[in-house]
């Protein structure tokens, strides 16, 4: 299909001058910040000469363009750079920093730590995305379709009231009251499959409050076009026209908004869960890396999801051209 | 549907009033709109008048008065309405504080994305060709970088303040409204008013200023509203990792993430002053979602 | 025949609101329905049509509530009947056809798909294959070209009228006894419109449904319906047979309701003559293409060739109108004539000077004299500025004046349209579409035009506001000498307003002349098909029958070779196949564009009387 093709095409050349326009931001904003990586490398007590020599060898005094054109290279060849910091033994729990001093050969390949930390997000973003479905879908559903009612109300209040709830803050009481107080379920860190249960509950009340009121909009907007009227008084019944041709409809703004706004919601309600959380993952890995100057874990992580935003999103617009012949691209 | 607009002078009351003005008669009619404004009115009252009411201070430390609960517990006692921290600081007043803190940053850096977000839009819907791809990949950019990781990036390296906080919030924020602008505009500018108002020789820049956005911003403003809520949660957030606001100015994040280590003692520390946020968010986010219901039904035709 | 009637209404009445605040919108109403005829139901537009049709399927939500009556359908009263009783019969039995076949599917499923689902909802035990090849068969039989590629195509790949078969197709797919059709060729183009009617004429006669035919225009009903009934707010005036209400109808109100028809050859009272005044307007060879992507080939765009050479002037105090049917570059033109956009080639010369080599001052005071005003008067105008501010806002522009001058000036142009300059401070909120419409012309104005454009100017309005209009623009004229260009696609708003008449088909103008030439003695096959669709209570001098055929125009962005009208001329000779006809000039300064001489076209059917000698009612005293 031609169109296909072309679509593809022409949005993933675009996607990756983006992913490259993003990760030179990045790399910039990193080598202007303050703090210089050859201290953190070398620890306090190097003599300036063997900071000098070090900077020489690492290419840290050539023009940014140069070093960024450098580090294009390697990342071609698979090469995301080493920690500046973490040990190539890093334990998986995080937040430690451990092996701080050791020889700059010894440090981990970033690339590594981010396989490590890979499983756990996707396990976490999975669990909380799902648990946020498994409300907002039926309770969005049910407000759009009629424009009064309990379900609108209820829809109302329940996403004013979670969206109003700081996610730092919801983590922490639910610590307190199903953990420290009561100890049903595990909180701090990861060993098994529970510690996952109350830092999904957190991504999804950040998450169900939005996707609640996306879904009713759309559900109501296009209750509220004449198709699905007329297609009753045409034969079929009001449940033929909701799940056949009303969600269809209520789907292409919903990729849209998920595309636009969920993926980024996600992205960052993983990042502060995770870090709350000692949750091993991906989001404690970069915080952990920002306050240790950890640059090449900072970069990496980084292009590593904006690459995933635009790609979900370029699926997200091939989705929606697919359903709706009528949108151009 | 057309069936109710083909009659003839409906008695609709709601006649004779521009659309802006319907929708904020429409959501003023709701229970909800009045219980949240009178809620978020209270708390500004408390804010304004809290540090002159209370003998009390936010900032000082007194060892002797650590760790009080709030008055409706036992060994609570006045005038620690809320209790204090671990460093014997009134919680009412902290919370108060950080409450006007985070609420003016919310304010200013909404209002700062919502003007530069939609001037770029409506600029790009209405130009249309290169200006507009080229404006359009920027928001991509921008909107592919996360808004936690920008902010850990940015503010993470630098020393934070209010001011670095508004211009990360404004950065991340902007694209939204630009792309909701360019949307809006994209529609507008077929409209008919536009091309009249071409006919009768108005320049690009009078057509963009004086004819689309009077048009189109009022809604989007009704839905800024959520967002000033939105940017509050994340002062909290940046607050709580340590790039917020830096102590001692009390901030949310701060008192949350100080009460942390004392949650099995002293659980108040941190649950209280999320009370008060979380109802001083959640008057906001009624009022924004009431608003914006309101703008939905009354630009699908329906009131 | 059997006279027991299909469907009886008992004395139905439909209230907005309940109880103490209802206000009626039927009242009382009876009407019968026999079985295999058609039942006419005509009011104009508010008069509760669209309502008692929807009452008919009981299709009534609130605020609307059905306070007392009876529908009975074989004895069964529809409006008693349990929701799902009522669904079975729905679109099995009893039929709806709204008038916007466009919004009427879902626009992201293939058109055929959804005829598809509906037949095999009605019948649960047919296989895919066997309804597939029952809605594709009816496609044909309603005459959609290609109809199996067609079956897999999408809603907004169906022009109007196409959809509107496909929900014909879609109603009687199940063999219902009774078709309910609120307004279905209102949307549509004459030619179009015509076509519609006469496949439901030929359909009914096939199927032998008995059908409902709800219309606000007189000429539509009486070509179709055995039975009228007369709806005027609300309540029925009037129901006779068709011929007889015709020749001799009862009530006032069917009687100023016949009045109004708008007529075209008998009694059209004065018509404006072409003058010898200077050239003020002249439109040399404009030509516009717009590329669009093609979706089914790579990176390739298609070329969609709206306006192709277009040539004609307008001389001052004169006005032209410039008509065809959707999709023939009349609003193409449109958009170059306000120099909104530029042509690709070809020049619009006002007063001689190219208008495309104007820039800044010189542009600007160009577009002073040179004013359109649009079709919409509800997205015309802004709704958040007062009256005179915006009438006020050209003159700001151009700065021609302020402070007090410019109060007064404005006051004065509201005067002159006839806004009483007591609406200065008013929002527009609340005014009419007429009264939206002066604000629009006040507009235009103020800054005292030497040529106006009106693009549809008045189709948005109700006969009467439009005879008003046309008497403001009348008056007009004769004050300041403007010159007009009407676009429409509607003749009888043609036919009263314009000395000389352009009939555009495809991007071109196919046939040109002065009002008497084109009305009475067209040239152009097209032009006689145009005439011979506009549905009129009058005799015709060019009957569908001579004139029309079936098919629409090809898309502009494969025009054929040879005549662009070959598709659907009746006439077509082997030259038209390859050779373009010119525009070549007749007696008269009139032209048309076809290789047949007038001595090879039918004549017409009737000869015409002269244009002043009538004993009929004008329409503008009306
Ligand atoms: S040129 Fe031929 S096809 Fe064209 S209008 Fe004349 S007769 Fe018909």
């Amino acid at each position: 299909m031609a169109f296909a093709l072309e679509f593809f095409l022409r949005r993933i050349s675009q996607g990756v001058l983006i992913v490259l326009a993003v990760a030179f931001v990045i790399f910039t904003l990193l080598r202007i910040a303050p703090g210089d990586p050859i201290r953190i490398i070398l620890g306090p007590m190097a003599t300036p000469s063997a900071m000098e020599e070090t900077a020489e060898r690492l290419g840290l005094r050539d023009p940014i363009p140069v070093q960024f054109l450098r580090y294009l290279g390697d990342i071609a060849r698979g090469d995301f750079g080493n920690s500046f910091i973490r040990g190539k033994q890093g334990g998986t729990t995080g937040g430690s920093q451990d092996a701080a001093g050791a020889p700059p050969v010894e440090r981990a390949a970033v690339i590594e730590l981010i396989a490590r930390a890979l499983p756990y997000t996707l396990l976490l973003a999975a669990c909380g995305f799902l648990l946020a479905c498994l409300v907002s879908i039926p309770l969005g559903i049910l407000a759009g379709v009629r424009n009064s009612g309990w379900p609108q109300k209820v829809a109302l209040y329940l996403s004013s009231f979670f969206v109003s709830l700081p996610n730092v803050w919801v983590g922490i009481v639910l610590i307190y009251l199903l953990s420290a107080r009561t100890g049903w379920l595990p909180a701090i860190g990861y060993q098994h499959i529970g510690y996952v249960v109350i830092p999904a509950i957190v991504v999804a009340v950040e998450l169900a409050p939005v996707m609640i009121r996306s879904i009713s909009v759309a559900v109501a907007t296009n209750v509220q076009d004449p198709f699905y009227e007329i297609g009753q008084v045409r034969g079929l019944s009001a449940r033929i026209m909701l799940f056949r041709h009303v969600l269809r409809n209520a789907a292409v703004p919903l990729l849209n908004s998920f595309g636009a706004q969920m993926i980024g919601m996600l992205l960052g309600g993983l990042f502060v869960v995770e870090y709350i959380f000692s949750f091993p993952g991906i989001g404690l890995l970069t915080i952990n890396a920002v306050f240790q100057r950890d640059f090449p874990v900072i970069q990496t992580v980084a292009i590593f999801a904006s690459t995933v935003l635009v790609f979900i999103n370029i699926a997200v617009d091939f989705a929606s051209t697919t359903i709706d012949r009528r949108l151009k691209f | 549907m057309t069936i109710l607009s083909s009659i003839p002078q409906s008695s609709a009351p709601a006649r004779g009033q521009s659309v802006n003005a319907r929708i904020l008669r429409l959501a003023w009619r709701s229970s909800e709109m009045k219980v949240a404004s009178l809620l978020f009115l209270a708390l500004c009252l408390l804010t304004l008048l809290g540090p002159f009411v209370i003998d009390a201070s936010a900032t000082k430390i007194s060892v002797a008065d650590k760790f009080l609960p709030p008055v409706f517990m036992e060994g609570g006692r006045l005038p620690y309405f809320l209790g204090t921290d671990q460093l014997g600081r009134d919680l009412l007043l902290r919370s108060l504080v950080g409450l006007r803190n985070a609420f003016l940053i919310g304010v200013v850096s909404v209002m700062l994305m919502f003007v530069l977000g939609c001037a770029i839009g409506i600029f790009s819907g209405y130009r249309g060709g290169w200006t507009d791809v080229v404006l359009m990949r920027i928001t991509d950019i921008q909107m592919s970088i996360p808004v936690i990781i920008l902010a850990i990036t940015i503010l993470g390296m630098s020393r934070p303040n209010p001011f670095t906080i508004v211009a990360v919030l404004v950065l991340s924020g902007w694209p939204i409204y630009a792309r909701v602008a360019r949307s809006v505009t994209l529609a507008e500018r077929q409209k008919e008013y536009v091309r009249a108002a071409r006919i009768i020789g108005a320049s690009d820049l009078r057509i963009m200023v004086r004819h689309i956005a009077p048009s189109i911003l009022p809604p989007i403003a009704f839905v800024a509203v959520l967002d000033v809520a939105r940017m509050m949660i994340f002062e909290a957030i940046f607050g709580f990792i340590g790039i917020g606001i830096q102590p001692p100015t009390p901030t949310f994040g701060t008192i949350i993430s100080g009460g942390t280590q004392y949650l099995l003692n002293a659980w108040w520390i941190t649950i209280v002053p999320g009370c008060l946020l979380a109802l001083s968010l959640g008057s906001l986010n009624l009022m924004g979602g009431v608003l914006e219901r309101s703008r939905n039904l009354v630009l699908q035709g329906a009131a | 025949m059997a006279a027991e009637p299909l469907l009886k209404v008992e004395n139905l009445s439909i209230c907005l609101g309940s109880a103490g605040a209802a206000r009626p919108l039927i009242s009382n109403v009876t009407f019968a329905v026999k079985p295999k005829s058609v039942l006419g139901i005509i009011g104009e537009s508010g008069a509760g049509k669209t309502l008692l049709s929807r009452a008919l399927v009981n299709w009534v939500r609130p605020p609307l509530v059905i306070t007392a009556g009876r529908v009975i359908y074989r004895d069964r009263d529809l409006l008693a009947l349990p929701e799902t009783d009522m669904a079975r019969l729905r679109g099995r039995e009893i039929a709806y056809i709204g008038a916007n076949p466009t919004t009427a599917l879902d626009p992201t499923v293939p058109v055929g798909h959804q005829i598809e689902e509906k037949l095999r909802t009605i019948e649960p035990g047919l296989s895919r294959q066997a309804a597939r090849k029952r809605v594709v068969d009816l496609l044909d039989a309603v005459r959609i070209p290609s109809a199996r590629s067609r079956f897999d195509e999408y809603p907004f790949q169906f022009s109007g009228g196409m959809m509107q078969r496909a929900m014909i197709v879609d109603a009687l797919i199940s063999n219902p006894k009774l078709l309910v059709a609120d307004n279905i060729t209102q949307p549509l183009d004459v030619t179009v419109a015509a076509q519609i009617l006469r496949l439901l004429r030929d359909l009914q006669r096939d199927f032998g449904t008995s059908i409902v035919f709800v219309s606000s225009s007189f000429g539509t009903i009486v070509d179709i319906a055995d039975e009228v009934v007369v709806l005027d707010k609300g309540s029925i005036v009037e129901a006779q047979d068709t011929g007889r209400i015709q020749r001799n109808p009862v009530h006032p109100y069917t009687k100023d309701l016949l009045a109004k028809v708008p007529r075209l050859w008998h009694g059209v009272g004065s018509i404006p003559e072409a003058n010898a005044e200077p050239v003020v307007l002249s439109v040399r060879d404009v030509a516009k293409t717009y590329a669009v992507k093609d979706r089914t080939s790579l990176f390739r765009k298609n070329r969609v060739q709206a306006v192709r050479g277009v040539s004609f002037e307008v001389r001052r105090g004169e006005s032209l109108g410039l008509i065809g049917e959707s999709g023939c570059g009349k609003s193409t033109l449109s958009r170059l004539l306000s120099s909104l956009e530029p042509p690709d080639h070809g020049a619009i010369e006002v007063n001689g000077v190219d208008v495309a080599t104007l820039r800044g001052a010189a542009l600007l005071s160009m577009r002073r004299r040179f004013q359109l005003l649009l079709q919409d008067p509800y997205t015309s105008i802004p709704s958040h500025v007062s009256i005179g501010a915006t009438i006020a806002e050209p003159l700001r522009i151009h700065r021609l004046a302020s402070g007090r001058g410019l109060r007064e000036q404005v006051c004065g142009v509201m005067q002159d349209v006839g806004l009483s300059p007591d609406l200065y401070d008013a929002l527009p909120v609340g005014l009419s579409a007429g009264q939206r419409q002066r604000v629009n012309i006040a507009r235009a104005m103020v800054l005292e035009p030497s040529v106006l454009i009106l693009d549809e100017t008045l189709s948005a309005l109700d006969q009467v506001e439009q005879a008003r209009l046309l008497d403001l623009f009348d008056n007009l004229q004769r004050k300041h000498g403007i010159t007009y260009l009407y676009i429409s696609h509607d003749l009888a708003m043609v036919r009263r307003a314009c000395a000389r008449i352009a009939v555009m088909y495809l991007g071109k103008i196919v046939e040109i002349g002065d009002n008497e030439t084109i009305f009475g003695e067209p040239a152009h096959p097209y032009t006689r098909t145009l005439l011979s669709s506009v549905s009129t209570v009058e005799e015709k001098p060019f009957l569908p029958k001579d004139y029309l055929l079936e098919g629409e125009p090809p898309d502009p962005i494969h025009i054929p070779e040879g005549c662009s009208f070959r598709s659907r001329c009746p006439f077509v000779i082997e030259t038209c196949r390859n050779v373009e006809p010119p525009l070549s000039p007749r007696a008269g300064g009139s032209a048309a564009a076809c290789h047949l001489g007038l001595d090879r076209l039918p004549a017409p059917s009737i000869v015409l009387k002269a244009h002043n000698g009538s004993d009929l009612k004008r329409m503008d005293s009306l």
